[in-house]
């Protein structure tokens, strides 16, 4: 059992959401009308998952009443119907211990350190958390955090620095140009590496790479990062190779690889949950695990005839709901009451309940 | 689990998959497409595009096809990355409906 780090008081709460895209945040709606308080956690930096990651603009036609959105739209629109219940969220941190109490609640923590204590929790953990996509060289890895980075928490780290950007995307172009820029944090040299000289990143930034690569401001590379050298343990260069060929040896401080983000299951798979095939087993009454007080809603759960729709994990938030009210108030009888009329869930939302003569 | 490429594809290689793929988890060969393993999300989307159905689930790859999970594994360690459709081979429609092609893979 892996320790739990008790410096700081760890966060008490009713339910842990366990991913933000818009079934977590839906079920973070159907909580906060049983008066259920949440926090909720997502790897990515911002709220949305699949629906933001792969298809922020891209229409969503099957969202009952909404004839068509993107999925940035929808994103935005959870977001303002989950706002009366001011749920926390955590972003851009990954939960890494799960762990059943003595006293049947949860110790949650993350990547981060943040530390919860939660009466229910809900996977809504979709295909994974996104997680950068590697530089596949062996013995390459060793260097991660040091050398090798596939993400830029702190800028100045760089500064001065001979840097190997890899990568053919907009954070590719944007990091590269920003290190090229003058100011606090401009690199000493920078050498972009993609595998092809075709972008898939804003035309302009693309242009404006090309211009500092004629002004000798940094240097454009054809092909892929193969190999490595090290002296003294330390990463020196790196070797690229074009075609199967090598084609050059780039001596560097670090190497910034960004060539995307991929869903991975990650830690998830450890909670001794049954999983089948990277999703977890459910019933359909209360779509909770195999783990009592735990449950799974969306994407990343299964059971006889699921399908993975939008609409059906929002089906799964209300029963999953209902299903955690019996672990936070055992004593209560839980009614079903409608948004339009109960005056006890106009209360929760923060409205005015509608007189009428 | 993921989605695999099996025979049909080779020899065709038409690409309308490559366009659908949200994870661009499609990898690019002389004759052939496979399919990351490690990158596919199971999203299903590509199936229908592909005019010679040769992508499904690893769960339903026919057993006489079952080396297909294995070989899309090992050869999207080496092929590079294809994210956008091409034209398919010259005599792609010559070849889709031919059963045993896998003698005619070029790796």
């Amino acid at each position: 059992m892996p320790a739990m780090n008790t410096a700081v008081a760890p966060i008490e709460t009713d339910a842990v959401i366990v991913g933000a895209g818009p079934v977590g945040l839906f079920q973070v709606f159907e909580l906060g009308l049983l008066e259920i308080k949440a926090h909720i956690i997502d790897s990515l930096a911002y709220a949305g998952g699949q629906c933001i990651e792969l298809y922020p603009d891209k229409p969503i036609y099957d969202i009952p009443a909404v004839p068509v959105c993107t999925g940035r739209e929808l994103t935005e629109s959870l977001l303002k119907q989950i706002e009366p219940f001011k749920a926390t969220f955590h972003l851009g941190e990954e939960v890494s211990v799960v762990h059943k109490r003595d006293d049947g609640r949860f110790d949650v923590q993350t990547n981060r350190d943040t530390q919860l204590i939660a009466k229910t929790i809900f996977i809504a953990g979709g295909v994974g958390s996104f997680q950068p996509r590697t530089l596949k060289v062996e013995g390459l890895d060793k260097h991660r955090d040091t050398q090798l980075f596939y993400r830029v928490r702190d800028p100045a780290l760089f500064a001065g620095k001979r840097l190997v950007i890899a990568g053919g995307g907009d954070s590719a172009l944007d990091w590269a140009l920003n290190f090229a820029a003058a100011g606090p944090n401009q690199a000493g040299t920078i050498t972009l590496v993609h595998r092809r000289d075709g972008f898939r990143a804003a035309p302009a930034n693309v242009a404006r790479m090309h211009e500092l690569c004629a002004a000798g401001k940094m240097r454009f590379q054809i092909g892929e990062v193969t190999a490595f050298e090290e002296n003294n343990g330390l990463l020196s260069a790196v070797i690229v190779s074009h075609a199967g060929q090598p084609v050059a040896t780039l001596p560097c401080d670090a190497v910034l690889a960004f060539f995307g983000l991929s869903p991975r299951l990650g830690p998830i798979a450890n909670w001794g949950l049954n999983i089948e095939r990277k999703q977890i087993n459910v019933d359909t009454e209360r779509f909770e695990t195999n783990v009592k007080g735990i449950f799974a809603v969306g994407d990343v759960n299964t059971y006889p005839g699921k399908k993975k729709l939008i609409l059906s994990g929002f089906h799964e938030c209300a029963l999953a709901a209902f299903g955690a009210a019996t672990y936070v108030f055992p004593d209560k009888r839980i009614p079903l009451q409608y948004t339009t009329t109960s005056p006890k869930l106009h209360k929760v939302l923060g409205v005015e309940t509608p007189v009428f003569d | 689990m993921t989605h695999v490429v099996v025979e049909s594809c080779i020899r065709c290689k038409y690409t309308d998959c490559v366009d659908v793929c949200p994870v661009d988890c499609f990898r690019e060969g002389p004759n052939f497409l496979t399919i990351d393993p490690d990158e596919c999300i199971d999203c299903a989307v590509c199936i229908p595009e592909c005019p010679v159905n040769a992508i499904m689930p690893e769960e339903d790859v026919p057993a006489h096809q079952m080396h297909f999970v294995q070989l899309n594994a090992e050869l999207a360690k080496k092929w590079p990355s294809i994210t956008k459709r091409k034209p398919a081979l010259p005599d792609a429609d010559e070849w889709k409906d031919r059963p045993d092609k896998l003698s005619e893979l070029v790796r």
